[in-house]
């Protein structure tokens, strides 16, 4: 899924190469990226599951306003994965209503 | 800490604005609530329209750059990650940055948080797959991740019809553009630039449901009538891993709001000519304040910029009229043409010049050969010249600035351009690759560059990979149908062509005014 | 819209009573025109009443959506309904956050 060449933007500028987890699987993704692109170069678009009706949710507005794209990220619930940078060894997981049972 | 003027929002108009008061003398800061400053302009990779003064023919993506640099260079503070969570009427601001929130005053402040997107909700509609056409650009052009790979926008205003193409210049396939409207809501030549790489349009259709049960595996579109009433028997499938919804966009102006602003009642605040809310010294500008354009915002942004410049007594009232004459006069040329936010429910008929508007372009996002023929840009011949298919009335003449032989005349902003054929056309193709809107090609069947009974056709090409040199392919027509064999007989690439690369094929000489496009076989 | 007496009709179910209109909360719209049947003409007490438009988003997305649905069932036009108060804080900002508030400078 990753665009590596353009014919507007060019080449992609090289980006450092880390490890990070997501449910206790290691993937690879660029530092500093937000964790939802990384997902999706990983074919992840599910990152929540909704509290009342257990629907899946992914990215929908990609600027941080509209938070369906939220995770839990190193422990903490309701992060924005949108615009949230990807760090080394980060831990996101899949979240389930609110968040508060993991 | 206080500030002269305070700027809520890093984007065009926000940015300009800064840039302009710092000019002045003030002391500016500019609040966002991002990591990175430009609000949308960094996704905006196409060319803008306009006139040399609204910085027509770059790229949004640069115009960023170029502000960038203007505000560091002035010494703009932008404070980011910084979201402004509540603006007072006594010019102050409540930031929250990192784990705690502060508090700055200034003098003035000027409003530019922007609009966010319109949605429509279907069956469907939260499967992960569905997505803002905003949502899908920040993927491909930010991030540089493709947000899926076959993709149904719904919405054909300008929006739909630029992240559309901007999906197939990622690798993205769009397998269709669909709209309840009964015609096509943005500019023509945009549409056409999309028809002919084979996108289908569906005029007053509108999406039933999203299937899948995890994610968007399908989606369901029929059409609707006058009413907005679903035609029953009328549904057509695609499969589609993506839907991305282009509905419009809407003020952004709760800060405004909440400040105690007069509001009117499509949600914008109630403004002055220089974007002064009804609260002393608090501006708004750029899509806040109404949605148009980036060009245009970025010209209000400055406006009401320079009018704090004034009221806080840094620039003379004389030097203001001067100043604000010229950014009046940049935007009112903007604000002209049939698109113009006072044309926005106008029929589309004719032309300011009396030609018909193509009735085919509006519905099936092409023009036919017979209707094409009216224009007055369209002035089939022999030689080398540029076939101009610009068929509506919009503002922009990058065409005839930059051709170097003054070939191509644009008597006001908004008129069709015309070749004037008594100049010397020498194929140099800046007016292809300058074309915001793709819709300049040359024809050429000069003897001795041209094999007899052939043409060569120049079309801007800005797709990967460029095609091989004498390789095999097919050219396309306006909408898309295949043709006949043709072959690449030249590339051009240069600095001077602002990334638009140029394809020259090879045709048989009765295709010169059919052939549109080109794809490798 | 403050007259409670204002008589809109009877509630019918309608076939897309199951759409979700508030992402964030789950509120359907079947949910909310039931709401508006049973006397709540603006977005204020329809929000309070649901939790439409008060979830992580703060009604960022839905609140455009809630106000048609609203004006629809009354039938008025979505610009004549006023909207949701605008109020501090305009980005969910949590507590501990406000308490460590930067209050000298």
């Amino acid at each position: 899924m990753r665009i590596i060449n353009h014919p507007i933007l060019g080449e992609a500028a090289p980006r450092k190469n880390i490890t990070f987890n997501f449910n206790g699987e290691e993937m690879t993704g660029f530092s500093g990226e937000p964790i939802a692109a990384a997902l999706r170069a990983n074919n992840i678009i599910i990152h929540r599951y909704t509290r009342k009706f257990h629907s899946p949710r992914g990215v929908f507005c990609a600027i941080g306003r509209c938070t369906d794209c939220v995770m839990i990220v190193n422990g903490r619930p309701n992060v924005r994965t949108c615009v949230t940078a990807l760090e080394e060894g980060m831990t996101v997981t899949t979240q389930y209503g609110a968040g508060g049972g993991a | 800490m206080s500030f002269d003027l305070m700027v809520i929002g890093a984007g065009p108009a926000g940015l300009s604005a800064a840039a302009e008061a710092a000019s002045h003398g003030l002391k500016v800061a500019v609040f966002d609530e991002n990591a990175l400053p430009g609000g949308q302009l960094f996704k905006q990779i196409h060319k803008f329209f306009g006139s040399k003064e609204h910085k027509a023919k770059m790229r949004g993506i640069d115009i960023g750059i170029e502000l960038l640099e203007e505000t560091d260079s002035l010494g703009v503070k932008v404070f980011l990650n910084s979201p402004v969570v509540g603006l007072y009427k006594n010019r102050e601001i409540v930031v929250r940055q990192k784990e705690t929130v502060r508090h700055f005053k200034a003098d003035s402040i000027i409003v530019a948080t922007g609009a966010s997107e319109n949605l429509l909700p279907f069956d469907g509609w939260t499967l992960p797959g569905v997505m803002g056409a905003g949502a899908a650009q920040t993927m491909m052009n930010i991030n540089r991740v493709k947000p899926g790979n076959r993709v149904l926008m719904l919405g054909s205003g300008n929006v739909g019809l630029v992240v559309g193409f901007q999906l197939l210049q990622a690798g993205c396939e769009l397998v269709a553009i669909a709209d309840a409207a009964p015609r096509i809501g943005g500019y023509g030549v945009h549409a056409s630039k999309l028809t002919r790489t084979g996108v289908p349009f569906y005029l007053s259709h509108t999406i039933m449901r999203a299937e899948g049960r995890e994610n968007v595996t399908g989606v369901v579109i029929g059409q609707v009538d006058e009413n907005w009433q679903h035609i029953p028997d009328t549904e057509k499938h695609f499969e589609v891993d993506t839907i991305c919804l282009a509905v419009g966009l809407s003020p952004s102006a709760q800060l405004l709001k909440m400040a105690g602003c007069k509001m009117s009642q499509n949600g914008t605040p109630v403004c002055d000519k220089s974007g002064e809310t009804s609260l002393y010294n608090i501006f708004a500008a750029g899509d806040v304040s109404g949605i148009e354009e980036a060009s245009s915002a970025m010209i209000e942004g400055r406006i009401s910029a320079a009018a704090a410049a004034k009221k806080l007594g840094f620039i003379s009232e004389k030097s203001f009229q001067k100043r604000s004459g010229e950014l009046d006069a940049a935007l009112s040329e903007l604000r002209q043409g049939m698109f113009a936010p006072q044309n926005r429910n106008a029929p589309l008929e004719k032309t300011d010049e009396g030609f018909n508007i193509s009735k085919s372009l509006l519905k099936k996002g092409y023009i036919t050969e017979e209707e094409i023929s009216e224009y007055p840009g369209f002035k089939p011949g022999a030689g080398i010249r540029p076939v101009i298919e610009c068929t509506q009335n919009i503002p922009c003449d990058p065409c005839r600035d930059i051709c170097p032989k003054g070939c191509i005349k644009v008597e006001n902003i908004v008129s069709l351009p015309v070749y004037d054929e008594n100049t010397n056309c020498t194929g140099c193709g800046l007016c292809v690759a300058a074309c915001p809107g793709q819709a300049i090609f040359l024809t050429d069947d000069r003897p001795g560059k041209v094999e007899e009974g052939k043409v060569a056709i120049t079309i801007p090409y800005e797709f990967l990979p460029l095609p091989e040199k004498v390789g095999p392919g097919m050219a396309y027509d306006r909408s898309g149908a295949p043709l006949c064999p043709a072959y690449v007989s030249k590339i051009q690439e240069s600095a001077f062509l602002g990334k638009t690369p140029l394809v020259t094929f090879v045709v048989p000489k009765n295709m010169a005014m059919r052939a549109r496009f080109w794809k490798a076989v | 819209m403050t007259d409670r007496q204002y008589i809109i009709g009877e509630f019918s179910p309608a076939s897309d009573d199951d759409l979700i209109i508030c992402r964030c909360e789950e509120i359907t719209k079947g949910e909310i025109r039931r709401a508006v049947f049973d006397g709540m003409f603006n977005i204020c007490e329809v929000r309070r009443l649901l939790r439409c438009g008060m979830g992580l988003c703060q009604g960022l997305t839905c609140g455009r959506l809630v106000k048609s649905v609203i004006a629809g069932e009354i039938g008025l036009s979505a610009t004549a309904l006023e909207d949701a108060t605008a109020r501090a804080p305009m980005r969910p900002t949590e507590m501990f956050i406000f308490a460590k508030e930067v209050t000298d400078e």
